[in-house]
Formats: structure tokens, sequence, C-alpha cells
């Protein structure tokens, strides 16, 4: 039961760190995207990676907000171990947000026996799905490479 | 006596200007081909690939006083004829993470369906990979099943990015191995006429620079340098499956690499590496003789374009190989060395390559009772040519000029006419 309570905390701590961060870090942006990498393709991952930079190189990092979210067999963007990490790592730098599937890690745990080791850069939210719905609402655009 | 071991020593000498000067094309194929560390948390549950690879050759020596031809003469695998276009390889495979949720594990499997030595006599078709790898253990990944053994560059390479249409007279005749049958039944055979010759009288697959065993390897990063190690254990066999002696081949391998840049099979780059390999066969014609096969070599190779050079030396003793017409003298405890250098040339802003080898080979040294008399050279300088209409589809065209001879008379008639050689090949990789 503890246990469930501090998962509920840090999911909700989680979520409105990444909504402040929604609203804080990009205080002058024009646009504002949601990337959806769901898919089990692995060119896919390269594919979202490639979007978000263009994105960041067209408007530039203060005039655009772009968050990746990342859900079921897209997820393993997001494992601490893929490849795209220095990569990852230098979008965070440009100000993009990484957003990982809390539903998709628990699936995932049940499947390797154990919880996959998540990039630090990426914050987990309850559902990715959720996540996107949530920012749609927001006046995000949504696009799904 | 044929001055090789100086031909060998100028050639080292040419390696050592190389490490020196540091002057590199290479791809670290023991990465590539056992793991999916370069697609780590990316590599798909199954990559479906492969490659075709359709030629023409046409050779243009004169057949001995008799009017018989020797293997050199002819095209391979069937050694029938002195022309013939082959579909010589079409490989067909799948690699990847069965469970793409632990990239700590991966898959290669490769099916050769051309006509060449692997499928010669093995009704058209023959599993040449299938390997599971294992990346738990930092700084000792365990690959294990059947695939190329860590080795000399021109063997270990993929085949579909190999520069050249044939192989050197040094890689072919001292490196890839031939089994003549168990049971006895294959026979030699003197020089025949064309057309029909039939010299191939082996009746299993050539080794394809690969075993059936464990290997641990991996590599290790510092700054722009890449060093990597390997030691396996394998059945000594080949591709023929089975351990047919009870005794084991080791292989041992290390190579350090300054990387330039770029990725895959035509990374940019300088390497150095040295090889040992080591076993024992069987007489397949007495079973109760036993033969040690040691091969052992070094080499470095240079890509920068518009710039590639590669050298390579190597040497064994035991199983010296006499020609597809002879399987029954391949049981022998002789000598040979010999070694290569090549260099490509990428033309400006073109997809033109051109090409310009020098091999050089000597069998049966130091060993003047051998069964097939006293030393044979074969020195070949090959110009080439590829013209890369995409990444995945290129055509070679290439001339070989070989001049071949041998001490003892009687081989050297059959040898001294072996001449030019050509060769046209389109390669496509899907």
């Amino acid at each position: 039961m503890i246990k469930l309570i501090h998962t509920l905390v840090l999911v909700t701590v989680a979520s409105v760190v990444l909504h402040a961060n929604a609203a804080q870090d990009k205080p002058f942006a024009e646009q504002k995207v949601v990337l959806q990498i769901s898919d089990a393709d692995p060119t896919k991952q390269t594919l979202v990676l490639n979007v978000a930079s263009n994105l960041i190189k067209a408007y530039g990092p203060d005039k655009v907000d772009v968050e990746i979210v990342a859900f079921g067999p897209g997820l393993r963007l997001m494992f601490d171990d893929n490849h795209n990490k220095g990569r990852i790592s230098g979008l965070t730098d440009s100000g993009v947000r990484f957003a990982a599937c809390g539903n998709t890690r628990k699936k995932m745990t049940k499947a390797l026996g154990k919880e996959p080791t998540l990039n630090g850069n990426a914050t987990v939210v309850p559902a990715g799905v959720v996540r996107i719905v949530d920012l749609v609402n927001e006046g995000y655009i949504l696009v799904k490479p | 006596m044929i001055p090789t071991r100086r031909k060998i020593y100028s050639l080292m000498a040419v390696i050592a200007g190389c490490l020196i000067t540091q002057s590199a094309y290479s791809a670290n194929w023991l990465m590539l081909q056992g793991t999916e560390a370069h697609k780590q948390g990316q590599a798909p549950r199954a990559h479906v690939w492969g490659f075709i690879q359709a030629q023409y050759q046409y050779d243009n020596s004169d057949p001995n006083p008799a009017g018989g031809y020797i293997p050199p003469k002819l095209i391979g695998p069937n050694l029938d004829d002195q022309s013939q276009f082959n579909i010589n390889r079409a490989r067909i495979g799948v690699r990847g993470t069965g469970f793409p949720l632990d990239s700590k594990v991966n898959y290669f499997i490769l099916a050769e369906l051309g006509n060449n030595g692997i499928t010669y006599g093995d009704d058209g078709k023959h599993l040449t990979d299938a390997s599971i790898t294992f990346n738990h253990i930092p700084g000792a990944r365990v690959r294990v099943g059947q695939f190329k053994y860590p080795g000399a560059e021109e063997g270990l390479q993929a085949i579909h990015v190999f520069d050249y249409i044939n192989f050197t007279s040094v890689t072919n005749q001292l490196l890839l191995e031939r089994f003549p049958n168990p049971d006895g039944s294959d026979s030699n055979q003197g020089p025949t006429p064309t057309p029909n010759a039939d010299m191939n009288q082996y009746s299993q697959s050539v080794g394809a620079f690969r075993d059936v065993g464990v290997q641990v390897f991996d590599m290790f990063k510092g700054g722009s340098w890449e060093h990597t190690y390997a030691v396996m254990v394998g059945n000594g066999n080949g591709i023929n499956r089975g351990d047919n002696d009870g005794n084991k081949d080791w292989y041992l391998y290390w190579s350090s690499e300054l990387v330039f840049g770029g990725k895959g099979g035509r990374r940019e780059g300088w390497k150095t590496f040295a090889w040992y390999q080591d076993g024992k066969r069987t007489n397949a014609y007495d079973r109760t003789q036993e033969q040690d096969r040691t091969r052992y070599g070094a080499g470095t190779k240079y890509l920068k374009k518009p710039f590639r050079v590669t050298a390579e030396v190597m040497a064994g003793e035991g199983m010296i190989f006499q020609g597809q017409h002879r399987p029954q003298h391949i049981f022998n405890n002789g000598e040979a060395s010999g070694g290569y250098i090549e260099g490509g040339w990428y033309i400006g802003s073109t997809n033109l390559e051109i090409d310009l080898r020098y091999d050089t080979y000597t069998r049966d040294e130091n060993h003047p009772t051998s069964a097939s008399g006293h030393e044979s050279t074969a020195d070949t300088v090959t110009l080439g040519a590829q013209y890369h209409f995409n990444k995945k589809t290129r055509l070679n065209v290439e001339y070989a000029s070989r001049d071949y001879k041998s001490d003892t008379p009687a081989v050297n008639t059959q040898q001294k006419d072996v001449d030019g050689r050509f060769a046209i090949q389109v390669t496509h990789i899907f």
C-alpha cells in the first residue's frame, strides 16, 4: 500500500514537473508540438529525433516547445542503453522534453522480469496516450512521424 | 629458388610503413557480424537481408601440349570450361534481437543459394551462418554456433563489400580450406580437355572461413581508437558440421583501429591486425594419420576517401592445398606463405572507383619430399574498376594478369601457360 502511495506521489510530482516545464521552460514559444513514438520500427526512433531536431533548427530553441512521448514498443527509444542516448542528451539541452509511458514500463517489467532502466532525461508519466491528449488540449500540435 | 620470402618481407615493410605513417578502409567485422551493438536498443526483432551476385568470367590460358587443362585455367566452381555465366552468390538471411526488449541477446542466420564452393556438390544450398550472441559480460561477449572465425581480413570481411571479384591466390589456396570426403571417395584427376572437364573433385563444401564453435570477443574504445580481441574454439571442419576427428581448432585475433568516421562495412579508419589458428586434421584416406594445420598472419587496412590501401601477409604449415583436382594430396606437412597489397582510388565526385592489387603465393616450401614436388609460385596483378549505381548496387570489372611457375618441371608444364582472366560482376544488396 505504501509502495502504491509512493508511486502515485512520484507520478503526480512528475506530471506537475512536466506541466510546469511545459509552461515555464519555453515562455516565448510560438509553436507547441508533441511528437508520438509508439512504433516498433527502429527507423522511427531516428526519425522522431530528426523531426525534433529539425523543429528546433527551423524555429529556434526558444520559439518552439517540443515534447516526445513514448509508449508501447516505442518506449525502447528511452531505454538507458539505447544507441540514441547521445542525441537525446543533446536535444534535452535544446529544451526538448521526453515523456515515458508508465503503463508500458509496467508491462515491459513483467515481460523482462525486471524493470527496464530508462534514460535519465526521460520523465515517467502515468500513461503516454493520456499525456498526448492533455498536451493537445493545451494547444500542442500532435505529429506522429 | 623462388624468392617469395623476399616478397613477403617487402610486404611486411609496406605494412610497417603504413603503421609509421598512419596512412585505412576498415570495419570492425567481429562487432558488425556478431552483435547488434551498433543498433543498441534499436535492433529489430527480425531484419531480413541478403545479396545477389551475378557474374561472367573468361580465362585466356592455353592448355598443356596434350590439350589438358588444370583448375587455374578453368572457371569455378564447376571447372568445366574457360568461360561461364554464373550466379555465384545468392544469400538471404535474418538478424536481430528475437526479443527486442532484451538487447543483450542477438542472432544471425544466413543461407547460400548461389553456385560456388560452398554449395557445389551440396544440392545448391547451404546454411552458412547460424549464431547467437550473448552480450551480458562486459568485455567478454560470447557467440555460439556457426559463423566466420576471426582471421585474415580478406576472409573475415563481408563478401558483399569485397572490392574484387576473385580472391587472391594466397587466400584462395592457403586459407579457404577444402575438405575431402571423409569416406575417402574423392579421387584425383589429371589435366582434362574442355568442355566438361569437371576438374572439381571435392564433394564437400569449402570452409568458407567459418567454423562451428564458441567465440569470446569484445571491442574496447579509447578516444578515436577501437581495440578488438577474439578467442575461439571450433570443430575445425568448416561448415560441414560435426567434428569429424575429435580435434578442436583454436583461433586468436587482435585488431587496433583508428576510426576516422562513418559506419558499417565501409567505415573509414586505419586498422592493424594479427591472427593465429591451430588445429589438426585426419587423413581422409588413412584415418590412423593426423596432421597439424597452422595458419597465421598480420595486416593493415586504411581507408580515407578518396584512397584505400590494404596489405596482408600470411603463412601456414600442414594441409597445403594442391588444387581442386587433387583432393588426395591435401594431407601433407608442407609449408606455404604469401601476401598481397592493394589500393583503391575513388574518382572525385563520380561513382567510379579504380582498384589495383598485387598478390603472391608460394606453396610446398622447404619440403622436397612433398607429394606434389617442390615450390610453386603464383603471382597476380589485378586491375579492377567499380561503378556504384547506388549504395546497394555496384558493377565490378577486373582483369587479372597471372604468372604461375614451379621448380618441378612436370608441374611447371601445367602451370606456365596460366594466363589472364577477365571477370565482370553485378552485386545487389537488399
